[in-house]
């Protein structure tokens, strides 16, 4: 028996930083444990301030989830209101956060996952040529395509909240910019323009064929597109085998109109449905470098441990849910929502889960969006005028593209006396709690091969993209 | 430096037909605002100029600058300094990992010595060693003082680096500081903004890349060409202003109207940037646009200046026809700068002790 430790890090072509120290045995990973290295005090920060400051600090937190950021914090200051936003402003708020959640799940496939098997470590393999022609970082021809394509979706944005990233148009009430007619048309020239990229490079079919696919051997028999080549990659690598989750994923419920959400709430642990009950969330500090007690969100505290002591090995807490782990993300989602592929990606739940389950939901949110706009009334209120009260409490709760986004915020004589924030990445990156008990992506490293001399080891870097991590927001 | 290709080779080399070289320097005169006369001046500096290596680096940040950069509107032009000119080494975009990564790091600065640009992206924390923001398991601060030791020039991409963002707002938990406030030796461009402009990214490390040299800069530091107005000057909502029509609520019936949003908390009369004649998203739009005043994130401080929905009152103190220096020696007066430098110095020091008794238990 060979027994080493290694340290990875910084991991590249992820969001932040992130840091991993590996325990491997017999060239397989024994232990994970992630820390994230970075800490700004956000919670801190917005003590004492106006509460609607949090509409421009908390986006702020990071470039490329602010629009989630910025409608979990108008969620919780309506809901500290007793405020609905006005229907056509909630509408609007949608569209612009499907906007940044696709544009994210579509860099995060061409730019952050697949240039991994661009690399000369697998020369020889049957497929290397094609990905690196199409995926070599930064020159690969799928990654031109899709930036261009990208940045031609984010005119929505654009258009609708003025700029992105740290876009300001989303507000308790509603949003700031009522479309015209205009814009509506705009705005649908911008998203026939995506589904072009979708279908022509990604797919290489349509949207609507891609979401009826039910199962895993459907969609290992698509055979078309940028979504072939992997698949081909995903088979030869054996990556639904890779990685493998705990089986336990959370979502709180993604785009709220007002008939309720299009992708529902709940948890699937095991193959078991459940319902959202946030009341059962603690983030848990014992190996954070975090002084206090496991506590709510609502009764929580970010006291930082200046002493770094021992026991703790990142400045992540650890939020459970009834005392258990929970993944979250794009594959979690379609698993809560019950679409039946996810739920049969999910039964191997690894990496080749998480990619598919990013890839249906690219499809799912192209078609919503172009319900939603259809759906738009640009004659009716943008804006109700939520009034927020000198003493209250609220919570908002939003999908990012990662995952489960949720804020909590308590105003006391007008001012902000408590702001706690739980991101997608808190959840999946989070340390050991009190028990012991890993993490989601700690769990999920177990077992992953480590080949002679692997200093940063390619099945971990699978492993860990597969997740899309956000450091800056996991701890933030 | 006869092994370092100019940008042409590197252009050529990428497939690009001289036809699309030629059109390039043409949108990077257009875009610095020179005259149709320096497009042979920038083309002849591309051929026969080695191209100047980049490395751009991370600190306490959350990307929206290298979000914004990557989207700018010109594609041959995001393709040449994105792609092309390379970035040597980028923390976010590059292709290699962990310890090849710290590699490519080392190599870069070795092989390029006292020739490249260091673009930050963030800024480094200072408060308890640095031990906020760790890379590579060092504070990042003493990665980006050894990456400044060796480069010709820095450029402090957005708020974060050139002022602190809002990791710096009260209480400033972090101690996050701006770069020019770690490092003192270096000639420093600031592009504040949170993020900056794309095209004025582009443009700055594309002015940097040809001329060789820094453009103007105000007194603040940031390249004139792009902050030497306010956003009030160039707003297409000024007329309303003039006229004494403004918003009153939310999405009342002015909104509609696009009348002005000054009395929302628009911040446009006291911030410089270029989003009112540049705009945002490739030219799509800005935030006053979308019906949201400025909140001035290029501007020191925006941060703490009380609500982001409160009317400027101080707005006849710099006078109308008051210019970006004399703001600036207005606010230099009032900044503790050395106090603040001398912070840095000492945490520095220690930052450095704490890493090496880390490095033993390791």
């Amino acid at each position: 028996m060979t027994e080493t430790s290694l340290l990875v890090g910084p991991f590249n072509r992820v969001e932040g930083d992130l840091e991993i120290r590996l325990d491997v045995t017999d060239g397989k990973v024994s232990a994970a444990y992630t820390n994230s290295p970075l800490f700004r005090g956000f919670e801190r920060i917005l003590l004492g301030k106006p509460p609607t400051e949090a509409l421009t600090i908390t986006p702020r937190i990071c470039g490329i989830c602010s629009i989630s950021q910025s409608a979990a914090a108008a969620r919780a200051l309506a809901d500290a209101a007793g405020a609905t936003p006005a229907p056509e402003g909630e509408k609007t708020a949608a569209l612009l956060h499907a906007v940044e959640n696709l544009a994210d799940h579509v860099t995060h496939f061409n730019m952050f996952f697949m240039p991994d098997f661009a690399r000369p470590d697998y020369a020889g393999k049957p497929w290397h040529d094609r990905a690196v022609d199409r995926f070599t970082a930064a020159q690969g021809s799928a990654l031109r395509v899709a930036m261009d394509a990208r940045a031609r979706l984010l005119h929505i944005v654009g258009l609708l909240g003025g700029k992105w990233p740290h876009t300001l148009a989303i507000q308790p009430g509603g949003v700031t910019r009522a479309p015209t007619m205009r814009d509506k048309v705009r705005i649908s020239a911008d998203l026939t323009a995506f589904r072009r990229y979708l279908e022509q490079q990604l797919f290489g079919g349509s949207v609507e064929e891609f979401e009826a696919l039910t199962t895993v051997d459907a969609l290992s028999d698509w055979g078309r597109g940028d979504v072939a080549l992997f698949m081909e990659i995903a088979h030869d690598l054996d990556l639904a085998h890779s990685g493998q989750g705990a089986g336990r994923y959370l979502s709180f419920g993604a785009y709220p109109l007002p008939n309720g959400p299009i992708w529902q709430a709940g948890t699937w642990t095991n193959g078991i449905e459940g319902p959202l009950d946030t009341s059962g969330i603690a983030e848990d500090i014992s190996h954070a470098w975090m002084l206090g007690d496991a506590a709510h969100p609502s009764q929580g505290m970010t006291v930082p441990d200046v002493d770094m002591s021992a026991d703790a090995y990142s400045w992540c807490k650890a939020p459970r849910l009834n005392g258990l782990g929970y993944e979250t993300g794009a594959l979690a989602r379609q698993v809560v929502d019950g679409h039946p592929l996810a739920r049969d990606l999910a039964k191997q739940g690894g990496v080749l889960g998480r990619v598919g389950g990013r890839l249906l939901e690219i499809a799912r949110t192209q078609i919503a969006m172009e319900s939603i706009l259809a759906d738009i009334d640009p004659k009716a209120p943008f804006m109700d005028r939520a009034k927020l009260p000198a003493n209250g409490e609220g919570m908002g709760l939003v999908e990012a593209a990662r995952g489960s986004l949720g804020h909590w915020i308590r105003i006391e004589d007008g001012a902000i006396a408590s702001y706690q924030i739980i991101a997608p990445t808190t959840w999946n990156f989070s340390p050991r709690d009190a028990g012991g008990t890993p993490g989601p992506v700690e769990a999920a490293l177990v077992g992953a091969p480590v080949r002679e001399g692997e200093e940063t080891p390619l099945s971990v870097q699978h492993i860990v993209r597969s997740f899309d991590p956000c450091m800056v927001c996991t701890v933030h | 430096m006869s092994e370092i290709e100019t940008f042409y080779d590197v252009m050529r080399r990428q497939g690009i037909t001289r036809r699309s070289f030629m059109k390039y320097c043409s949108l990077t005169a257009a875009a610095l605002g020179l005259s149709p006369a320096m497009v042979p001046k920038i083309a002849h500096a591309m051929e026969t100029k080695p191209r100047t290596p980049v490395i751009w680096v991370h600190g306490l940040e959350c990307t929206c600058c290298s979000e914004s950069f990557i989207r700018s509107a010109h594609p041959l032009a995001k393709d040449v300094v994105l792609s092309m000119i390379s970035l040597d080494y980028d923390d976010t975009l590059m292709a290699a990992a962990g310890h090849a990564a710290e590699a490519a790091f080392e190599e870069t600065i070795e092989k390029y010595k006292g020739n490249y640009i260091l673009a930050v992206e963030g800024n480094p924390p200072l408060n308890e060693d640095g031990m906020f923001c760790i890379t590579g398991g060092k504070p990042f601060v003493e990665k980006l003082r050894h990456a400044a030791k060796d480069a010709k020039a820095i450029i402090s991409w957005g708020a974060c680096a050139s002022y602190g963002c809002v990791q710096a707002a009260k209480p400033n938990p972090t101690q996050a500081t701006p770069v020019h406030k770690v490092i003192m030796d270096k000639p420093i461009i600031k592009v504040p903004g949170c993020p900056p402009i794309a095209e004025v990214m582009t443009g700055v490390i594309t002015y940097m890349l040809t001329f060789d040299r820094m453009p103007e800069l105000d007194r603040q530091g940031r390249p004139a060409m792009f902050y030497s107005q306010r956003i009030h000057d160039k707003c297409y909502r000024r007329p309303h202003f003039d006229a004494g029509q403004f918003v009153e609520a939310w999405d009342d019936e002015n909104a509609r109207k696009g009348y002005c949003l000054y009395k929302m908390g628009c911040k446009g009369p006291t911030t410089y940037n270029a989003c009112s004649t540049i705009r945002w998203n490739e030219g799509v739009s800005f935030p006053i646009q979308s019906g949201h005043g400025c909140i001035g994130c290029s501007e020191d401080g925006f941060w703490d200046q009380g609500s982001f929905y409160d009317r400027v009152t101080d707005l006849t103190q710099f006078g109308v026809e008051a210019n970006a220096d004399k703001v600036g020696m207005a606010a230099a007066g009032v900044v503790g700068a050395g106090v603040a430098a001398h912070a840095a110095v000492t945490a520095l020091k220690a930052a450095q002790k704490k890493t090496q008794s880390t490095k033993e238990e390791a």
